[in-house]
């Protein structure tokens, strides 16, 4: 445990844990959009900047991404200073020209009181933000799908050679991950399409519930030694098959008893 | 593990105020959450009260991907981060017992944690089907 003092407030930290977590469990709010528990830190939407400085550096600060900087001993955090609120600002406000659909970018610049942006808007843009985090919790998973292509202005995620990933299970981690809802997909009676891929969607044996794909609970079979058993039938009949064999226990035993 | 979730089957009457205190005491947002109990009826007017098992070997915990699932030592119970939660939904298929749960009001998975080690099911359970006691 080290101590650390945010906004002048002494604070304890478990060692080697990144500022972001501490300063979040504090309840202060710090906007981030590539952040996410589940995935190593890569800083690369740069909300999360906070200013550190330490009493022997006279007076001197850094401004550092709080997710990627682990927690130093009586390190001195300022979160919400004006030059910091203005940081944020131009960067909402960037994301605002990359990405002017998107609805979480007009939320988070409503909350910053941005109205319009000062940078040239890009006509077509996505709501894409490139902050990786579905490459990386696609790392995670260990399937390694899906990556970012082209150079500079072209630059796009998906699958290698541009085309649709064959590694890829189907399982929407990075499409639940993805911040700004980027990452489309639909379920539809026969499958799922997402990445311009088809998968079949494994259907419960006894009410035909669409679970998850046939990939992915082959995936988890093979890495997890799951039985692909497990997979027969869906939650809502197990619970019942569940009940089922208690009540068969309980039945059987008050007659053993009568 | 010092405690014991116990249910006994044959004294549920099916009042499903275990469900009621379950979802009231996950409530957030002023919204009650997806009851992680379950009395469900095998035959008529017999009830088992379903809910997860904290199995030793846990299908979820190996099915999660992300760390999101793992076991409380103090309790016994397995509990989901929801902080690493991606919703992929590997749990809810791969349970064998179908035990975790999907709460569309919160649109979040959910499963039973014993309450952090005072379950509110218990406390109110009026037969005293679902009970929670130290272990000899």
């Amino acid at each position: 445990m080290v101590t650390i003092h945010i906004n002048g407030k002494a604070v304890q930290a478990e060692d080697g844990e990144m500022l972001l977590t501490t300063i979040r469990r504090q309840g202060i709010d710090i906007p981030a959009l590539c952040h996410h528990d589940a995935v190593e830190p890569c800083g690369s939407c740069r909300l999360c900047m906070v200013e550190i400085t330490k009493k022997e550096w006279n007076g001197w600060s850094r401004h550092v991404t709080s997710c990627l900087y682990p927690v130093e001993a009586e390190l001195i955090i300022a979160t919400h200073t004006p030059y910091l609120q203005e940081l944020r600002q131009t960067i909402i406000e960037l994301y605002m020209a990359r990405s002017p659909h998107s609805e979480v970018i007009q939320k988070m610049a409503g909350e910053y009181g941005i109205t319009q942006t000062r940078f040239q808007t890009v006509p077509d843009g996505d709501n894409c933000i490139m902050c990786y985090a579905c490459t990386r919790i696609c790392a995670e998973l260990g399937c390694f799908a899906i990556s970012a292509a082209e150079r500079g202005h072209d630059k796009v995620i998906s699958g290698p050679l541009r085309e649709a990933p064959v590694d890829c299970v189907g399982c929407l981690s990075c499409a639940q991950i993805c911040p700004t809802h980027f990452i489309e997909w639909t379920d539809d009676d026969t499958g799922r399409t997402i990445w311009e891929r088809r998968f079949e969607l494994l259907a419960c044996k006894k009410c035909g519930k669409k679970t998850i794909t046939k990939d992915f609970a082959e995936y988890q079979s093979r890495k997890r030694n799951l039985p692909m058993s497990y997979f027969d039938i869906c939650d809502d009949c197990k619970r019942m098959e569940l009940s089922k064999t208690m009540g068969r226990i309980v039945v059987s035993a008050e007659e053993a008893t009568q | 593990m010092k405690y014991r979730f116990i249910v006994e089957p044959w004294l549920c009457t099916g009042c499903r105020t275990c469900e009621l205190a379950c979802a009231f005491s996950h409530a957030r947002n002023l919204k009650p959450g997806r009851s992680r109990i379950y009395p469900l009826a095998h035959a008529k007017d017999k009830y088992v009260p379903v809910t997860c098992l904290q199995c030793d070997d846990p299908a979820c915990v190996k099915s999660c991907f992300f760390n999101a699932l793992r076991r409380n030592e103090e309790t016994g119970a397995i509990e989901l981060d929801l902080g690493r939660c991606v919703k992929c939904m590997a749990c809810v298929a791969a349970c064998p017992f179908g035990c975790a749960l999907v709460d569309e009001v919160h649109d979040e998975i959910v499963k039973c944690d014993l309450c952090q080690g005072d379950p509110a099911c218990a406390h109110f359970c009026p037969s005293k089907a679902l009970r929670y006691t130290r272990l000899p």
